[in-house]
C-alpha cells in the first residue's frame, strides 16, 4: 500500500519543507532570518535527492502521478532554479521590505505545483499542479507592496492567468467528452479507436492555448512585459524560467509523448506560434529602453525557440527541448540576477542607462552579464549556442528547414539588443551609481553558479545531453 | 609532447588569459610580461613545427582526434597541412609581436591582455580545426575579443566601428552556419569531420534546383552552388571582398595599432583560408563553376578598387587599410587561376601580406603615438628627424609595392604568372593595380618622409627599441622570403598541388 | 456530420445568435427616454441615501476570509466521519495530516495577529 505513494514523495517533501519554513518564520527574530534561507535550500536539496533516490518508482494513484526519468529531470531543474532564485532574492527581499519568510514559502509552494505538473499523467492532476504553481506566483509578483507596478503586475498576471486557466479547463472538459477520461494513458488508448474528432480537436487546441498563455507564446504574450517588469526581479526570473519550464514539461509529456498520434493536427498551429513568437519577441525587444523589459521580450523569443523543438518532435526534438530548457534556465537566471543586483533603494535599476560603465564599477557582474547576453544571443562556445544548435539541428532533421532558417535569422536580430547591454557596460562612461549590495554573497553565488553553468553547458554539453536522453527514454 | 603540439599552441594563450585574470590589475607591467611569457611557447613550438613539418606529405600532420560530443558526432579534431601551416606560424609570430606593440595601452591593461590572449587562441584554433563544428566555434570565439578590443580601446568612433565589424561578421557566420548544417545533413552518417566531408565532396548534387532568382542566371544552380555561395559570403566578409569591405576601414582606423596588425595580418587571411580549406575540396564542381566570377573577377576589382580608394585617403591608417583590400585581391585572383603558380602565389601572398601589412600598421602606430594624428598631409620630411624609422618604413612600403628582392614581389608575380595562363584579360587589369599601388605608396612616401620638415615635429623622438623590436623580425622575414621564397613555398606546394588536382577535373 | 456532439455545437451557435439578436433588438427597437428618476441608483424602492461606497475596516475582510477557509476545511470532516469505518486507520492518519496542516494555518494566522480584535 505504502509503495503506491512513493511517486508523491518529492512533492510531499517540498510541501513539508514549505510548512517547516512557514512555521520557522513565526519563531525567528527579524535579524536571524538567514536560517530560513538555509532551511529552504535544504528542503530543495532533499526533494532533489528524494527524486533521484526513488526514480522509476511505481506511479501513484493508479498511475496518474509518475516519477519517471522525465519527471526527475524536471524536478532537478525546478529545485536548482528555485534554489538560485532564493539565493538571488535574499538581499533584494530585505531591502525592498518584502516579507522574507512568506517569500521563500511561496517559492517552495510553487515548486510543489511544478513538480506535480512534471509528474502528472492525468489532465486534472496537471491542472491542480498548474493552479498550485500559479497562485503562489501571483502572490509573489505582488509582494513588493510599496511599489505600484508590483501590484499591477500581480493583478494582471492573476487575471490573465485565470483567463488562461479557463481555456485549459474547458479543453480538458471537451477532451473528457471525446475520450471518456482525463487520464493521459486512457486518452492515448482512445485516440486509436473511434472518437468524436471535432470535439477532441477543439479540446486539444484549447489545452494548447492554455499552455501557450503560460509560456508566453505570441499572440498570448501581451501580458508579459508589464507583468515581468512590475514583479520583483527575482520573481521575474522565477516566472521566466521555472514557470516556463514547468509548462514546457507538461507540453512535452502531453503533446510530444501522449498525443503523438495527433501530431498532424497540432503541428501546423505550433509551428505558426513558434514563428510568430520568435519574431515578435525579438523585434519588440529591440525597441525597449529597460533591460528588464528587454529580457521579458527576450524570454518570449526564447519560448519561440523552444517551440521549434516541439514542432520537430521525436526523440531528437524532445532532447533538444530539454537541453535548451537547462541552458535557458542558466543564462536567464543569471541575467536577471545581475539586474537584481543593480536595484536602487526605491526603484529597479534596470534601465539601459543604469548599466553604463558597469564594466568599471562592478567588473565581475559586468563580465557575468556579458556572458549571459552572449549566450542568449547564441554565441559559441556558450550554452545558448549549443542549445540553439541542437534545436535547429532537430528542426532540419525533421524537415522543417524553414523554421531553422527563421530561427537563425532571429538570433541575428537578437544580437543587436543583447550587444547593446554589453556596449553600455563597457563603452559608455558613468551611469547612475546604482546602490549595489554590500557583501551580497548569496547573490554573487547565484551569478557565479549560473555563469559557470553557462560556460560548462556550452563546452561540455555531453552530460546534460545524456541526462535529457535518459529522461526522454523513460517516457516510453 | 609532439602529438599534442597544436593543442599546446592553441591553448597556451588561453591559459595565459586565466593567469592574467588572476593577477592584480594594479601591476600592469606584471600583466604585460605574463602575456609575453604565454605567447613565447606557441612561437617556439611554431619554430619546432616548421622544422618537423614534412613538406613532401600533402596530407594532414600532427593530427589529434578525440570525440567531444559523441551524440552528435562532434569531435575535437585538429591538424595542419600545407594550407594551414604558414598561417599557424604567422599567427604565433604576430601574436607575440603584438603583445609588445600593445605596451603603450594604459587603460584597463588587465582586460586588454586577457582579451588579446583569448583572441590568440581563437585565431590559432581556426587555422588548426578540422572539425566543422570546432571551426565554427573558434571562428566566433575570435569575433568577441575583437569586438571588445576595438570597442573599448579604440579611437573616437570605436562603438560604431566595433558594432559594424561585429554585425557584418556575424551575418557571414550565420550563413556559414546554415551551410555547415546543410553539409552535415547531406553527409551519411551525419558528421562535421572535414576530412570525411571532403571525401564526399565530389558527390554533392549539382542538379539545378530551379530556385528563383538563381535559375535565371546563365549557370544552373544546384545544391552545391548554393552552399558554396553561402560559405563564400561568410568568408568574403572577412577577406573583405568588394561589396562587403566597408567594415574594414572603420575597424582599422578605430582599432589600436596592435589590433590593426592582427586584424589585417591574420583575420583577413581567414576568409581566403576558409575558401581554400572548405569551398575548394568540399564543393569542387561549384568552385570550378563559380571561381571565375566570384574570385577572379571580384579579386581583380578588389585590387583596382582598393588601390584607387587608398589613393584618395588623407588618413594614413585608412590608406593602409585600403591597401589591404587591394592586396587581398591578389590572393583571390591567384586562387581562381587553378594553376600551380597562381595558387601557390595566392597562399604565399597571404603570408607575405600578413608580415608586410603588419609592418605598415606598426609604422603608422609609431607616428600616431608621437603626433596623435594620422593626417598624411600633416607630416613631411620625417626622414631628417627620424632616419632609422624612415629606413624601416621604406622597407615595409617597398615590400608592399612589390619591389623585387622583397617578399611582396614574389607572390604578386606568381599570381600574375598563374592567372595569365587562364584569364589574360583579368591579368592585364590586375597588373594595372601594381602601378596604382606604386603610385599611392610613393606619393605617401613623398608626403610623409620627404620634403620640408614640419616645424611641429622637428623634435619628434626617434623610433625606440621596443618599436624596433616589433618591426625588425617582420622586416627580416620580408627580406628572406623575397630573396629565397622556397622557405615558405616548400611548405605549401605538396598540399596545394593535391588541392588543385581535386578541382581541375571539374573545370569545363 | 456523424459526430455525436454536433448538436451541442448547434446549440452553442443558437445560443449565441439568440443573445446577440436580443441585444440588437433591444438596442434598436426600444424607445430611449432618460429621466432623472430612471438614472438614479436603485435602492429597494426608497430614495437613495449617502454614498454607495462605504469603507469597512480591512479587518472585516480578514476575519471573513479566515472564516471561509476554516469553515470549508471543516466541511471535509463530514464525509470523512460518514465513511470513517470503511476508511479505517488509513483514513484516521490522513485526516490527522489534514488537520495538522489546518492547525499550522491557524497558528500562522494567530501569530501574524490576524485574530487580534482590537
Amino acid at each position: 500500500m505504502a509503495a503506491d505513494y512513493v511517486a508523491l514523495l518529492p512533492a510531499a517533501q517540498m510541501l513539508v519543507a514549505a510548512i517547516v519554513v512557514l512555521v520557522l518564520d513565526l519563531f525567528t527574530p527579524a535579524d536571524e532570518k538567514g536560517v530560513l534561507v538555509w532551511t529552504s535550500l535544504a528542503g530543495l536539496a532533499l526533494s532533489a535527492w528524494v527524486a533521484l533516490r526513488f526514480r522509476g518508482a511505481e506511479g501513484a494513484f493508479g498511475n496518474t502521478l509518475l516519477l519517471d526519468g522525465f519527471a526527475v529531470f524536471f524536478i532537478l531543474v525546478f529545485a536548482v532554479v528555485a534554489a538560485l532564485t532564493i539565493l538571488m532574492s535574499v538581499q533584494y527581499v530585505r531591502e525592498s521590505g518584502i516579507r522574507e519568510g512568506e517569500f521563500y514559502v511561496l517559492i517552495l509552494l510553487s515548486a510543489v505545483g511544478m513538480i506535480i505538473m512534471a509528474s502528472a499523467n492525468d489532465l486534472i492532476l496537471f491542472f491542480i499542479g498548474l493552479e498550485t504553481m500559479s497562485i503562489a506566483v501571483y502572490v509573489l509578483a505582488g509582494m513588493w507592496r510599496s511599489r505600484a507596478e508590483s501590484a499591477e503586475s500581480a493583478m494582471k498576471y492573476f487575471l490573465i492567468g485565470a483567463f488562461a486557466t479557463g481555456f485549459f479547463l474547458y479543453g480538458i472538459a471537451l477532451i473528457y467528452g471525446a475520450t471518456g477520461s482525463t487520464h493521459l494513458d486512457r486518452i492515448a488508448e482512445a485516440l486509436g479507436g473511434p472518437q468524436a474528432a471535432l470535439l477532441l480537436t477543439a479540446g486539444v487546441f484549447l489545452v494548447l492555448v492554455g499552455l501557450a498563455f503560460k509560456v508566453a507564446a505570441a499572440p498570448f504574450h501581451f501580458w508579459v512585459p508589464d507583468v515581468y517588469d512590475g514583479a520583483p526581479t527575482p520573481v521575474t526570473a522565477f516566472m521566466a524560467v521555472a514557470v516556463k519550464a514547468a509548462a514546457f514539461a507538461g507540453w512535452a509529456r502531453i503533446f510530444l509523448h501522449q498525443w503523438e498520434p495527433l501530431r498532424d493536427e497540432w503541428t501546423p498551429a505550433v509551428k505558426a506560434l513558434a514563428i510568430l513568437t520568435m519574431t515578435l519577441g525579438n523585434v519588440l525587444a529591440v525597441t525597449q529602453s529597460s533591460v528588464k523589459r528587454m529580457l521579458a521580450y527576450s524570454s518570449i523569443a526564447h519560448a519561440g525557440y523552444l517551440m521549434i523543438a516541439l514542432v520537430a518532435g521525436g526523440e531528437v526534438g524532445a532532447q533538444a527541448l530539454l537541453f535548451y530548457v537547462v541552458s535557458y534556465a542558466a543564462m536567464t537566471l543569471g541575467a536577471f540576477a545581475v539586474v537584481a543586483a543593480l536595484k536602487a533603494d526605491d526603484r529597479e535599476g534596470a534601465a539601459y542607462a543604469d548599466f553604463a560603465g558597469l564594466g568599471y564599477r562592478k567588473p565581475f557582474l559586468a563580465m557575468a552579464m556579458s556572458l549571459f547576453m552572449l549566450s542568449l544571443a547564441g554565441f559559441p562556445p556558450l550554452a545558448g549556442f549549443t542549445g540553439k544548435f541542437y534545436l535547429f539541428r532537430a528542426a532540419v532533421a525533421a524537415g522543417h528547414t524553414d523554421l531553422a532558417v527563421i530561427g537563425v535569422l532571429n538570433s541575428l536580430v537578437s544580437v543587436f539588443y543583447y550587444l547593446r547591454v554589453i556596449l553600455m557596460m563597457y563603452m559608455q562612461e558613468g551611469g547612475v551609481e546604482a546602490k549595489s549590495f554590500r557583501g551580497a554573497p548569496y547573490l554573487y553565488a547565484a551569478v557565479g553558479f549560473t555563469a559557470v553553468a553557462t560556460v560548462y553547458l556550452g563546452i561540455l554539453p555531453t552530460g546534460a545531453l545524456y541526462a535529457s536522453l535518459g529522461a526522454i527514454a523513460s517516457l516510453r | 609532447m609532439t602529438e599534442h603540439v597544436l593543442t599546446y599552441m592553441t591553448f597556451f594563450p588561453l591559459a595565459g588569459m586565466i593567469a592574467v585574470l588572476l593577477l592584480p590589475s594594479s601591476k600592469p607591467n606584471l600583466i604585460r610580461w605574463t602575456s609575453v611569457v604565454f605567447t613565447i611557447p606557441p612561437l617556439l613550438l611554431g619554430i619546432w613545427l616548421y622544422r618537423a613539418f614534412d613538406p613532401n606529405n600533402p596530407g594532414l600532420q600532427f593530427t589529434e582526434q578525440v570525440p567531444w560530443i559523441p551524440t552528435y558526432n562532434i569531435q575535437y579534431f585538429i591538424g595542419v597541412d600545407g594550407i594551414s601551416i604558414s598561417m599557424v606560424l604567422l599567427t604565433a609570430l604576430l601574436s607575440f609581436i603584438c603583445i609588445f606593440a600593445s605596451w603603450g595601452i594604459e587603460k584597463g591593461v588587465k582586460g586588454y591582455f586577457a582579451l588579446f590572449l583569448l583572441l590568440d587562441t581563437g585565431m590559432m584554433g581556426v587555422f588548426v580545426a578540422l572539425d566543422f563544428f570546432l571551426f565554427y566555434i573558434f571562428w566566433e570565439l575570435m569575433l568577441l575579443p575583437m569586438y571588445f578590443l576595438i570597442g573599448i580601446w579604440g579611437g573616437p568612433r570605436r562603438e560604431y566601428a566595433a558594432i559594424k565589424f561585429f554585425l557584418y561578421t556575424l551575418f557571414g557566420s550565420v550563413l556559414m552556419l546554415l551551410a555547415i548544417l546543410a553539409l552535415y545533413f547531406t553527409s551519411d552518417p551525419h558528421t562535421f569531420d572535414m576530412t570525411v566531408l571532403i571525401k564526399q565532396g565530389a558527390s554533392y548534387s549539382t542538379t539545378p534546383l530551379g530556385i528563383w532568382p538563381f535559375d535565371s542566371l546563365h549557370l544552373r544552380w544546384g545544391f552545391q552552388h548554393i552552399v558554396w555561395l553561402a560559405l563564400f559570403v561568410g568568408f568574403a566578409i572577412k577577406i573583405p571582398a568588394f561589396p562587403f569591405h566597408t567594415w574594414l576601414p572603420d575597424a582599422h582606423v578605430e582599432a589600436p595599432t596592435a589590433i590593426s596588425v592582427i586584424l589585417a595580418g591574420i583575420l583577413l587571411k581567414m576568409g581566403t583560408y576558409g575558401i581554400l580549406r572548405i569551398n575548394y575540396p568540399m564543393l569542387p564542381q561549384a568552385t570550378a563553376d563559380l571561381a571565375y566570377v566570384f574570385l577572379g573577377a571580384l579579386g581583380t576589382w578588389n585590387i583596382i578598387y582598393g588601390a584607387l580608394c587608398a589613393m584618395a585617403q588623407k588618413d594614413f591608417k585608412k590608406l593602409v587599410a585600403y591597401s589591404s583590400v587591394s592586396h587581398m585581391g591578389y590572393v583571390m585572383l591567384g586562387m581562381a587561376s587553378f594553376t600551380p603558380q597562381g595558387i601557390n602565389g595566392a597562399l604565399l601572398q597571404m603570408f607575405n601580406h600578413g608580415t608586410i601589412t603588419g609592418m605598415l600598421f606598426l609604422m603608422v602606430g609609431v607616428i600616431y603615438d608621437r603626433a596623435h594624428h594620422r593626417d598624411i598631409e600633416g607630416f613631411g620630411g620625417l626622414a631628417a628627424v627620424m632616419p632609422v624609422y624612415t629606413g624601416i618604413s621604406a622597407l615595409a612600403i617597398f615590400a608592399s609595392m612589390g619591389l623585387p628582392g622583397l617578399s611582396g614581389f614574389i607572390s604578386e608575380v606568381l599570381v600574375l604568372l598563374g592567372t595569365w595562363q587562364k584569364y589574360p584579360v583579368l591579368t592585364v587589369f590586375a597588373a594595372t593595380g601594381v602601378i596604382l599601388t606604386a603610385g599611392y605608396l610613393l606619393w605617401t612616401v613623398q608626403r610623409v618622409y620627404l620634403g620640408m620638415t614640419n616645424e611641429k615635429y622637428k623634435l619628434m623622438p626617434e623610433i625606440n627599441t621596443r618599436e624596433l623590436f616589433t618591426m625588425i623580425p617582420l622586416g627580416i622575414i620580408v627580406i628572406i622570403v623575397g630573396v629565397y621564397p622556397t622557405v615558405v613555398l616548400d611548405l605549401l606546394r605538396a598540399s596545394l598541388t593535391q588541392l588543385n588536382q581535386v578541382i581541375i577535373p571539374h573545370l569545363g | 456530420m456523424s459526430d455525436p456532439f454536433f448538436p451541442v455545437l448547434v446549440l452553442f451557435a443558437f445560443a449565441a445568435v439568440v443573445v446577440l439578436a436580443l441585444l440588437f433588438i433591444a438596442q434598436t427597437v426600444g424607445p430611449k427616454r432618460m429621466t432623472a428618476v430612471k438614472a438614479d441608483p436603485f435602492e429597494s424602492g426608497n430614495p437613495p441615501q449617502g454614498d454607495a461606497r462605504i469603507r469597512f475596516p480591512v479587518h472585516f475582510y480578514l476575519v471573513a476570509m479566515l472564516f471561509l477557509i476554516f469553515d470549508l476545511e471543516v466541511v471535509f470532516l463530514y464525509p470523512w466521519a460518514v465513511s470513517f469505518r470503511r476508511l479505517g486507520v488509513f483514513g484516521l492518519v490522513e485526516m490527522g495530516i489534514f488537520l495538522l496542516i489546518v492547525v499550522i494555518g491557524f497558528i500562522y494566522a494567530w501569530k501574524k495577529g490576524a485574530l487580534d480584535l482590537d
